[in-house]
């Protein structure tokens, strides 16, 4: 209240969440030489997990998710490897202890490199849980009791997300875990239940299948809601060929724990009404996020939320309701939820309000990749998106099925492997939406980003010459049709 | 069916061969009367028996084709596919296997190699949670399986080129004297009005009088005939197949030394990726031995071609690794079917744009590269007008090993608009 009275503020930028989005923002400012403060909390899972600064990303997100994925194909590996001459004896054991410590050490490591270059570009940082006082000031206690009081000429919400508890499942909040539980167990999961079918549920149902694991995934309707469709099914069907359960068209009605310590889950199956009933170790809820501003006091600043999901409204220069307030990351409506998103979007900010740019945050044509067994990788418009657009008559898909030179040897079934380029049908033909099915999907769909991105059309694409031998050309070698009705399987050079 | 109808008109004279050329199908060939007959029921033979040789000329005569493509590799196979579905009649020429050096020998080859390299990951993997994978490594198994995929592939070319109804001529051709190109096969005479060469190439070996026991050594050719891991290997160059073999053996358990003339490997590539390649190399325990003396490159015959596949004489066109230009197997098809399109489709301006091609050698760690070289940048466009970005990290894979390797990235931009 005192800044108030003599005008002078603590900070010129105050950033709320210390995530992907909210560091890169506050290291943006600092470097332009603004007094920036950062303020970060973790509230507690249910189960109780907790962890260090860097926000979902590099504690409970793709970092060790990324982790256990290279773990689990490992695991592929060593099944191929007596094909290319390898004498290795079969079955071999896999100790989630082991590989859970690494994980864990190496994104602590990743959280004491956050508060080392933070203190570097001297961004003061509080581990606080804040909230707004009014549209300038927030509070929060810190360790210990004490109250602080931050004031700031300019603040970003970067808060994220947490995932969503089924809280109308009778069990479900006292015996289920999450994403923000799962890669910080200290034991195996074990026999796992994965509820959803968003990536987040097929990437872990993915790893736990690849490590050995008896996995089954429930869902509801459609997996990747939001994704390709005919993609999708394509992932689905690769990971239930190759050990992974599903229970389609089922939603659970209650979970209890037996006197022997195992989970019973009780669910119906929505098309014929029937009940049914498994034991599980583990049961892991993955039906999606919420925004994080419910303990904002959002209102005593006069930020506007969205009434269905809660989440901030923003404008496409990141400005919410309030002209000094700001926003960033998953906690925005209408958003991508990525990482790298949420940090160009938070530079471009900064650049805009400290730097004299007027760039904005461009999301069209972001490229993401699900790593679930088989990899997809995607950029661009779905198949179903653009005919929606632009009309059946007007939309040309390119296809084929192709196998990777390696899983030749190997004898691996290639059936999912596949990739779909989705153009428009007149000269040039723009190249709308580029669909990859296959290993290291996003070492393959990075670099083609870029081609779209500057308005690549196919004329150009069959002009680039492709790299040989890799699974990356096929998309500079696509030539068949949808419409043409041929078959689009690869076969020689 | 339409071969057959034609076959029948063959003796109507001048004006079936004004209709002939009118129409953008194929040609009959020019045979005497006697061997229509003989094309009639080669004709009715085609649809039973799908692997037809070469026409049996009557002695003296000289087959005719649309198209005669010498080499049936990457360049080869692919421009003749292109020109067999534009409508020309092509034959290709081939003393070996089908698919060339690509299938048989080198890439497809090595590719298969490094995967059992990127195996030496037992102890990645013990980091990652699976304990003991003390694999011990049977060089035989994976020799056998690579044998058989090889085979597989020499048939899988075989057939696309019996359905694209284009002839296979057995034999080493040569040119003849004759006034009209000509080469000879196994004693039998063939021409064509457009003839490609795309004979590739071989590796390259010093002489005996440069180094005494020369002939003692052996090739990439000879490294994939080896039945047994070599318990020490030297191996002589400093070029992407160098080494990529140097990699491979030393990861598979081979005490081995690369014999280079300078102080760096792939010294064509950027200053950074040689620097860094080479002294990969050393961290995974091959020697280096630099400033070798002794080993002499010879003239390898590199067959001189414009911007659009033209040898200096009429009629003979050249593409793939006997130009000496981007040897690699894309290039190769790609210009294939550039000059097929120009030559059977009349599309004058069709023809391979060398700039910017992509490639990749696979190294430990394995190098991407497109463009140019910060060298090369600094060359055309002037120091001044040169910006380059760099990064060097190490990749998260190896955040929970003990085995680390660099991730180096450099991206060269020219002028105002940092293109």
């Amino acid at each position: 209240l005192e800044d108030h009275l003599t005008g002078q503020r603590d900070y010129d930028l105050l950033v709320i969440g210390g995530g992907s989005g909210g560091l890169a923002c506050a290291k943006e400012a600092a470097q332009l030489g603004r007094k920036v403060a950062v303020v970060d909390y973790v509230e507690p899972s249910p189960q109780g997990t907790r962890w260090g600064l860097g926000g979902t990303c590099v504690n409970v997100g793709c970092i060790p998710k990324k982790l256990m994925h290279q773990a689990a194909l490992l695991g592929g590996l060593i099944q191929d490897a007596p094909h290319y001459g390898w004498e290795v004896a079969q079955p071999v054991p896999h100790d989630w202890r082991k590989m859970a410590e690494a994980v864990q050490n190496h994104v602590k490591s990743l959280n004491w490199g956050h508060r080392v270059q933070l203190q570097d570009r001297k961004v003061k940082y509080f581990n606080i849980k804040a909230s707004f006082v009014d549209e300038h000031t927030v509070c929060g206690v810190a360790k210990g009791g004490k109250e602080i009081l931050l004031s700031a000429d300019h603040i970003i919400i970067a808060t994220g997300g947490r995932p969503r508890y089924p809280t109308h499942i009778e069990g479900a909040l006292e015996y289920g875990i999450t994403s923000d539980d799962i890669f910080w167990l200290k034991e195996s999961p074990g026999k796992t239940l994965v509820v959803g079918a968003s990536y987040v549920a097929l990437e872990c149902a993915g790893f736990l299948t690849g490590i050995g694991l008896d996995t089954t995934v429930m869902i509801r309707s459609i997996p990747l809601r939001g994704f390709d469709q005919q993609m999708s099914s394509m992932v689905i069907e690769h990971m239930a060929s190759h050990g992974t359960q599903f229970l389609r068209g089922c939603a659970p009605s209650r979970v209890r724990r037996l006197p022997d310590g195992h989970l019973q889950v009780t669910w119906e199956d929505c098309t014929t009404g029937k009940e049914d009933t498994g034991t599980f170790d583990t049961v892991l809820w993955a039906i999606g996020r919420v925004p994080d501003t419910r303990s904002l006091n959002l209102e005593k600043a006069g930020v506007d939320t969205s009434p269905d999901t809660q989440k901030i409204l923003v404008d496409s220069r990141e400005g919410t309701s309030v002209p000094h307030i700001y926003a960033i990351g998953d906690v925005v409506e209408g958003r991508p939820e990525l990482t790298p998103t949420a940090i160009m979007a938070g530079r471009l900010l900064v650049q805009r309000l400290f730097g004299g740019s007027s760039d904005l945050m461009d999301y069209d044509n972001v490229p993401t990749t699900v790593f679930t067994p088989l990899e997809y990788g995607c950029v661009g418009l779905s198949e179903e998106e653009a005919v929606a657009r632009h009309g059946q008559e007007h939309v040309e898909v390119y296809h084929a099925h192709y196998k990777p030179l390696e899983f030749t040897v190997a004898g691996r079934d290639a059936s999912q492997c596949y990739v779909k380029m989705v153009c428009l049908r007149e000269p040039p033909q723009l190249v709308l939406g580029l669909h990859f099915l296959g290993p290291n999907a996003g070492e393959v769909t990075q670099g083609f980003a870029l081609g779209i991105k500057c308005g690549a059309s196919y004329a150009q694409v069959m002009r680039t010459v492709g790299i040989h031998p890799t699974c990356s050309e096929e998309v500079v070698k696509l030539r068949i049709s949808k419409r043409s009705g041929l078959d689009p399987t690869v076969t020689g050079c | 069916m339409a071969l057959l109808t034609r076959a029948l008109s063959a003796r109507a004279g001048p004006s079936w061969r004004r209709a002939a050329r009118a129409s953008p199908g194929f040609q009959l060939p020019l045979l005497e009367p006697a061997a229509v007959t003989r094309a009639l029921s080669r004709a009715m033979a085609c649809r039973q028996e799908p692997q037809p040789q070469g026409p049996p000329p009557a002695a003296g005569a000289v087959a005719s084709y649309d198209y005669l493509v010498i080499g049936g590799g990457s360049g080869g196979l692919a421009s003749a596919r292109r020109a067999a579905e534009l409508g020309a009649r092509a034959a290709v020429v081939e003393s070996h296997k089908l698919g060339g050096t690509c299938v048989s020998t080198a890439v497809c080859s090595v590719r298969g190699r490094r995967f059992v390299s990127a195996f030496r990951s037992t102890a990645c993997a013990r980091s990652y949670g699976f304990p003991s994978c003390e694999g011990k490594f049977n060089w035989r198994v994976i020799k056998e399986k690579r044998d058989a995929y090889v085979s597989r592939l020499n048939t899988i070319y075989q057939n696309n080129l019996t359905k694209s109804h284009i002839e296979i001529i057995r034999g080493h051709a040569a040119f003849t004297s004759d006034p009209k190109p000509t080469i000879e096969v196994s004693g039998k005479k063939y021409t064509a009005p457009h003839i490609l060469i795309a004979t590739g190439g071989v590796p390259s070996i010093p002489h005996e009088s440069q180094i005494p026991g020369a002939s003692l050594g052996i090739t990439s050719d000879g490294f994939f005939q080896l039945e047994e891991l070599p318990s020490r290997s030297v191996i002589v160059g400093a070029g992407y197949i160098a080494v990529e073999i140097a990699g491979i053996l030393s990861a598979l358990g081979s005490k081995t030394s690369l014999m280079i003339r300078h102080d760096k490997v792939l010294r064509s590539f950027d200053s950074m990726i040689s620097t860094n390649c080479t002294e990969e190399l050393e961290n995974a325990g091959v020697e280096v031995l630099k400033f070798s003396q002794g080993i002499q490159t010879d003239d390898k015959g590199h067959i001189i071609v414009d911007e659009f596949q033209n040898t200096n004489v009429k009629g003979i066109y050249a593409v793939g690794d006997v130009c000496g230009k981007a040897l690699l197997t894309p290039v190769a098809i790609a210009a294939g079917r550039k000059l097929a399109h120009r030559l059977f489709e009349h599309k004058e301006d069709s023809k391979l744009d060398y700039n910017n091609i992509p490639t990749v050698v696979f190294s430990h760690p394995p190098i991407g590269t497109v463009g140019l070289t910060e060298d090369e940048a600094i060359h055309k466009y002037g120091e001044e007008n040169v910006k380059i970005y760099s990064t060097s990290f190490t990749p998260m894979y190896h955040a929970v090993t003990k085995r680390k390797t660099k991730c180096v990235m450099k991206m060269v931009c020219a002028n105002k608009e940092e293109k």
